[in-house]
């Protein structure tokens, strides 16, 4: 019996390249999260993301950022996270450069229609620079049988002191084998401003006491042009209670 | 002549144009198809029935119903889903089509005894099923 036809794997494969021709150019770091559509009532937890990119004879060389996050549910379809971000930019030493506000809203239930649908807010302060960025976009997920493909399609705006008002593109996209609960391989694609790579990534969860669980993210992305920076490690971790 | 050529030349064009954001329209269209829908109880922490039939090869709905005052998450990895449902509340959930087989479900917040399992039948069998157990 076939229950998913080749036909919605190259509708999928469609979206993807229509996404990525449409993508412009952002300034901040395009590799990061990619979101899921959905949310789930009562949701609490605590976040740490981290990314690390190597390339000896780039400017991004030994960039490294950090993000940590507390996120609650505020509806049954709408989540709310906020972050502080620590970012080393070499020379430079680490440091402390902003905050995030990010608002995640689950459009249609998980299975209803041919693929899921959510929205993506998020609103960023540079510190000390009087900076913003705001991003907003569509999350999508489509599930051919023990796999799940999530996209995520990113408008940004940026301006402040230092920035040039402007709008810019983001995307992502993964491919998951959901193989075990623990460990659940992928490949990842991004493309942004002066960004384009992709590369293998392993994510799980584990759990410990009734709702208490562990998700934990890790994935090594390589350029795909000559602009992007060589290697760029990403590594997640989400603690939900 | 030739603007007839021209006119055939730019319509092929817009054509290629479009053929992205069809498929994309075509990847949100919903499912038309009627679903069968399935109510799942909660009581006392428990899933009844625990043991849930469904057809094989087409999307279905749980209607899951907490009967209890304190939430319940229904969680299945192999289902590839996960729903809370608040005290005295209810939630729906689509799953499938799936392959006959057994599918594993329980409640997050009191797994030691909100257990079940979902089994999807094949055509033939679910229809002997459906005529030994009518609704």
């Amino acid at each position: 019996m076939k229950l998913y036809s080749k036909k919605a794997v190259v509708k999928a494969l469609c979206f993807v390249c229509l996404c990525s021709s449409a993508s412009a150019l952002a300034d901040g770091r395009v590799v990061d999260k990619v979101y899921h559509p959905y949310v789930q009532p009562l949701e609490r937890e605590f976040e740490y993301r981290y990314f690390y990119q190597r390339q000896a004879d780039h400017p991004d060389n030994n960039t490294m950022g950090q993000k940590l996050g507390y996120g609650f549910s505020v509806t049954e379809r709408a989540a709310l996270e906020i972050y502080v971000i620590a970012d080393r930019i070499s020379p430079e030493d680490y440091k402390l450069t902003g905050y995030e506000l990010e608002l995640r809203w689950m459009l249609t239930e998980q299975g209803q229609y041919s693929a899921d649908w959510g929205m993506l807010f998020e609103l960023e302060r540079q510190n000390n620079q009087d900076n913003y960025e705001f991003t907003t976009g569509l999350l999508m997920e489509k599930e051919f049988g023990p796999t799940s493909l999530t996209l995520n399609a990113l408008a940004v705006y940026e301006w402040g002191q230092t920035l040039d008002a402007e709008w810019e593109g983001e995307f992502r996209a993964q491919y998951r084998y959901r193989w075990l609960p623990a460990v659940q391989p992928a490949i990842e694609l991004y493309a942004g401003e002066n960004y384009k790579g992709a590369g293998p990534s392993l994510m799980g969860v584990h759990k410990f006491d009734k709702q208490k669980q562990l998700k934990w993210e890790l994935a090594v992305i390589v350029a795909i042009d000559n602009d992007t920076v060589d290697r760029t490690l990403r590594f997640a971790l989400e603690y939900e209670f | 002549m030739r603007n007839k050529e021209l006119k055939n030349k730019a319509l092929r064009k817009n054509s290629k144009k479009a053929l992205p954001v069809a498929a994309l329209l075509l990847l949100t269209l919903p499912v038309v198809a009627e679903q069968k829908v399935f109510e799942l109880q909660i009581k006392d922490h428990l899933f009844q029935p625990s043991v849930l039939y469904v057809p094989a090869g087409e999307k279905v709905k749980l209607l899951v119903l907490n009967q209890d005052p304190s939430p319940e998450e229904f969680e299945s990895f192999s289902l590839n889903r996960e729903k809370v449902i608040l005290g005295k509340g209810k939630a729906t959930l689509f799953v499938g089509p799936l392959q006959p087989g057994k599918y594993q479900f329980f409640g997050e917040y009191n797994p030691d005894s909100a257990q079940g399992v979902l089994i999807a039948l094949p055509e033939e069998q679910w229809l002997r099923y459906k005529a030994n157990h009518a609704y």
